[in-house]
């Protein structure tokens, strides 16, 4: 049984414009699961990992990795945003945005050397967009620029990575890619928390499954808890209309 | 008052009007922008339009001169469609190119245009009266306030024929499109109202503040309500009562008219931006203040429901866990004993039983996307409010 | 004038080398933060910067009486900071949209400026003239203290520019990851923010409020068509920007009666208009020769793809068929036919056409190729 507790959260409450969109979260997500957070829209999946990597204030909780405090704890923590949340038509390479993931370790002022592109490189070559490498990003298929964005947090070599919605609208072969990608970071004992949609996938992909819907459902192994009870009490008694979306 | 005061307030008070029908719409449809795009590029359609008519106030040169308006809004849709650059950019490039032509095209023809850039930007109203019209040697009044009054009429006239047509387009292009209203033709009739009304006004408060008797009478009211036809009473009324106050304001100091009204118009914002009954800034801070203190309470009620165990529910445990600051935790909680939602045992702290009605039903709301319903349910559970 | 003429003179004229340094350094500062508003989808802010520093010139005068340009600046850089700020305040707190926001503070500030300024204009006091000057600008006014200022403000930018360049460039893609990654964004945005009020408000008595804005864009715009990368975005801006400055100077110079700004605005929207029309990746007219050349190769196809349809059921491909047939088939011209016998895949005897082993051959992978690309 897995022991060590990567992320632990307490308590979390967020409320936009004063309305909670997240209620009371206790979360213990245990090291080297690869986890998938589930729930309808609006229950509040990207608003949870956005609270945890504070881009989002909580109005109460407290958000803890590997028991210290997330400020402490940065350099464990690798994060992909939706891929719709940043304009691709900046003008920008493959390569540099990739290389973006170095920026962190790097710290203020410095600039990226011969070492950060090494990695960036390598990376690129781990997804398989190496022929890619000096693009402008706006030129790759939607697959390509998430593999991109994969990319730029695998650069950071964290202990846990953060995604969202990283099967959004790509195609098969890029699905393929990512989850391989998914599973050998799980098999070095990384744990992985995904931001995830498609439910008839969810056994397949995933070990671990958090039931979302403003309030936390239900926590655990998939082959525990992922089940009709709980589907039914995140998506209510229309769930099944939820899954075709 | 003298004749001439009365005239000078009339056409500004007409302007006022004619300004803030089309001021509300383009604010309500995010356009605003666009209006200060055309009473900018309007000018070399005025130069031009002078060129030929070698009259200011020649119905043919308010044509052709909101036709540069039209051109502009065209130029501006045609670069947002090519991608080449971000919604906005298109805006900021084609206006001053086009206003820096017309800066031109009167400083090359000095000799033979008496206009000037100045007069075409911030209009000079206290000269209206003195150019007369007369019809068969008569005097009818000043011409301005002529052109004003018709531009006024056909607004209100085509207000009146579309506004069903206007108001859905406004909220629910999908809806208008399938009901068979061309949200294009709606689109385009506003941009030539507004075009229109904009070279019309310029010679009394000129084309830059134009654009402040467009949008702030409409930005001021749609703060005070959201229904349609109240927010176009309320934007006249602004606008008349700026242009009146502003025109005292500009004897008094002896100061541009156009500059007083737009003052007023400023100072009228203001006011009903801090003051405004449910949108003002103060009512918005007062009311965040007491959400925040409220949705702090539903948090606490619902941790106390979701643990039994002591430890998570003794007082403590707020500062501890819940993370929150010693003034925040002893609001809270006192504002939940106020309402009897808790009792305090021991430092323990547990849930009364109204308590945890108004925490189910909260959460009911919450989970099926109604939160509005909270603030009814709150009316009904509190006694007193954050 | 002849242009040698012209150039010798911008060397040996005090005012006119004055002018030209003092636009042209403009023109690169503007264009290089231009770069980061348009990429930051804040186009029109400075719109409403420049037209809302107006205010702080006039309040400054009032309270200084002084004509000191660097006093009044920094009235307008003031006053344009309180509008950057309301515009905000008004976003944020209220459900004004920022289109509306920006509208509001850009007129209502203007009118207030304007009020002072013929306030202050019928004041008996002789000083007031040259206020004027920032409405449409003057460049005529620089002065050499004048330029030296904006060169140190352009080197402090360059400075903080170069140090901070990874940390721009972040944020301008993607705010959210730079948090994650322990940056603070609030100080990077604050840095941008202020250098490009500072840059606008540098303009101001050179280009004028009204048409500041289009400085700031118009280089930026015309730069991003020709370049995928930041860097020599930024460059290249500033090219245009400086090039814009001194031709601008130039053509006002061998003219009368033009004012600097309008003519320096309008170089550089020929600068934008050069580079949407003409460059080679991004731009229209290469756009729509690809977008005609892809129709035609389409139509090409779409007549060898019937012609073999109709060859497939004869035993003998090269059986000859009437051209009569083709008239029915939407895609089919004569020049297209021309063009297939041309590239040897059809045989064209008097009226009658065939398909060639070739041309057979191409039109069966056209097949392939086609569900291959629908996988």
């Amino acid at each position: 049984m897995k022991n060590n507790i990567a992320v632990k959260v307490d308590d979390l409450t967020v409320a936009y414009n004063y309305k909670p969109v997240l209620w009371d979260i206790d979360l213990e997500i245990p090291e080297g699961v690869l986890m998938a957070i589930v729930g309808p829209n609006g229950a509040g999946k990207s608003t949870l990992i956005k609270s945890i990597l504070g881009i989002l204030n909580p109005i109460a909780g407290s958000v803890s990795i590997y028991g210290k405090s997330y400020e402490k704890q940065r350099a464990l923590v690798a994060y992909v945003p939706q891929k719709g949340s940043v304009d691709w038509d900046f003008p920008t390479t493959a390569l540099d945005v990739v290389m973006m993931g170095t920026y962190g370790s790097l710290g203020w002022i410095k600039r990226p050397g011969q070492k950060e592109k090494k990695i960036a490189l390598e990376a690129l070559e781990k997804v398989g967009m190496l022929p890619f490498k000096n693009r402008q990003i706006s030129q790759l298929s939607g697959g390509q620029q998430q593999r991109i964005f994969l990319a730029r947090a695998l650069v950071q070599d964290a202990s846990i990575y953060f995604m969202d919605e990283p099967f959004q609208g790509v195609d098969a072969t890029t699905e393929i890619a990512i989850i391989n990608i998914l599973k050998e970071l799980r098999k070095a004992n990384k744990t992985v928390i995904v931001v995830h949609h498609d439910l008839q996938t969810v056994p397949e992909y995933f070990d671990w499954v958090t039931f979302l819907n403003v309030k936390k459902i239900a926590t655990g192994p998939v082959k525990d808890i992922f089940n009709d009870d709980n589907l039914t009490k995140t998506y209510g008694i229309n769930y099944k209309v939820s899954i075709q979306e | 008052m003298s004749n001439a005061q009365i005239e000078i307030q009339l056409i500004a008070s007409l302007v006022a009007i004619a300004c803030a029908i089309p001021g509300t719409f383009l604010v309500l449809r995010k356009m605003a922008m666009i209006s200060d795009a055309i009473s900018h590029s309007i000018l070399p359609g005025i130069v031009i339009g002078f060129f030929i008519t070698q009259d200011l106030n020649s119905p043919l040169l308010i044509l052709l001169a909101a036709l540069t308006g039209i051109i502009t809004v065209i130029l501006v849709e045609y670069i947002q469609k090519t991608g080449l650059v971000k919604e906005d950019t298109a805006i900021g490039l084609v206006f001053p190119a086009l206003f820096s032509i017309g800066v031109i095209l009167i400083a090359k023809n000095a000799n033979d245009v008496h206009l000037d850039v100045d007069a075409v930007l911030l209009g000079e109203l206290a000269f209206a009266p003195f150019d007369r019209l007369l019809i068969a040697g008569v005097d009818v009044g000043p011409k301005s306030l002529w052109i004003i009054g018709c531009i006024l009429l056909i607004t209100i006239g085509l207000l009146f024929a579309f506004f069903k047509e206007l108001k859905i387009s406004t909220f629910d292009v999908g809806l208008s499109a399938s009901l068979g209203f061309s949200p294009t033709i709606i689109h385009y009739g506003l941009m030539t109202v507004s075009s229109v009304t904009t070279v019309g006004a310029f010679d009394a408060v000129g084309a830059i503040l134009v654009v402040a008797l467009m949008i702030a009478p409409a930005a001021t009211a749609y703060l005070l309500t959201t229904n349609l036809k109240r927010m176009l009473v309320y934007a006249i009324c602004f606008g008349v009562f700026s242009a009146m106050s502003g025109y005292w304001l500009a004897h008094w100091l002896d100061a541009s008219i156009a500059g007083s009204i737009t003052t007023m118009l400023g100072l009228l914002f203001l006011v009903i931006y801090l003051f405004a009954p449910n949108k003002g800034v103060i009512a918005v801070l007062y009311r965040e203040k007491q959400q925040r203190t409220e949705v702090s309470l539903l948090t606490f009620l619902l941790h106390l429901r979701n643990h039994s165990e002591e430890e998570e529910r003794h007082v403590n445990h707020l500062n501890e866990h819940i993370n929150w600051q010693k003034v925040r935790s002893k609001t809270v909680l006192e504002l939940a004993l106020k309402n009897n939602m808790i009792v305090i045992d021991n430092d323990v702290v547990s849930l009364t039983e109204k308590g945890n009605d108004f925490t189910s039903q909260a959460i009911d709301y919450i989970i099926t996307n109604e939160d509005s319903k909270i603030e009814h349910m709150k009316d009904d559970f509190f006694l007193f409010r954050g | 004038m002849d242009i040698t003429e012209y150039i010798k003179l911008v060397f040996t004229d005090y005012t006119l080398r004055t002018i030209t340094l003092g636009t042209a350094i403009l023109g690169a500062v503007t264009g290089m933060l231009g770069s980061f508003a348009v990429l930051r989808k804040q186009s029109l802010l400075g719109d409403a910067i420049s037209h809302a520093a107006l205010p702080g010139i006039a309040i400054s005068f009032l309270i200084t009486g002084a004509k000191d340009s660097n006093v009044l600046l920094l009235g307008a850089l003031v006053s344009g900071l309180i509008g950057t700020f309301w515009i905000r305040g008004i976003i944020k707190k209220t459900h004004l949209k920022s289109d509306t926001a920006l509208g509001l503070i850009l007129s209502l500030f203007f009118g207030f400026g304007m009020l002072l300024l013929t306030f202050i204009q019928k004041q008996p006091n002789a000083n007031q003239a040259g206020l004027d000057k920032y409405l449409f600008g003057q460049a005529a006014t620089l002065i050499e203290s004048d330029v030296w200022l904006m060169a140190i403000v352009t080197g402090a930018c360059l400075v903080v520019l170069l140090l901070f360049w990874k940390e721009f460039k972040i944020l301008l893609f993607d705010a959210d990851y730079t948090k994650t990654l322990g940056f603070n964004t609030k100080f990077i945005d604050i840095l941008i923010t202020t250098f490009i009020v500072l840059a606008i408000v540098l303009g101001l008595q050179t280009v004028g409020v009204v048409l500041m804005s289009a400085m700031l864009l118009a280089p930026a715009a015309a730069a991003r068509q020709w370049t995928n990368s930041l860097g020599i975005m930024v460059f290249l801006a500033a090219l245009f920007g400086a090039f814009s400055g001194v031709f601008g100077t130039a053509i006002s110079a061998s003219q009368n009666n033009l004012s600097t700004g309008p003519v320096i605005v309008i170089v550089a929207s020929v600068f934008v208009l050069i580079s949407f029309i003409f460059s080679p990746s991004r731009g229209l007219l290469f756009k729509q020769i690809r977008f005609i050349k892809n129709r035609r190769d389409l139509q090409l196809h779409k007549t060898l793809a019937f012609m073999h349809h109709i060859a497939k059921t004869h035993e003998n491909i090269s059986h000859p068929h009437t051209v009569k047939i083709l008239n029915n088939f939407q895609g089919y011209t004569r020049s297209t036919l021309q063009k297939l016998v041309h590239k040897n895949y059809v045989r064209l005897d008097g009226n009658m056409w065939s398909l060639t082993e070739e041309g057979f051959k191409t039109a069966s992978n056209l097949y392939n190729q086609q569900s291959d690309n629908n996988e």
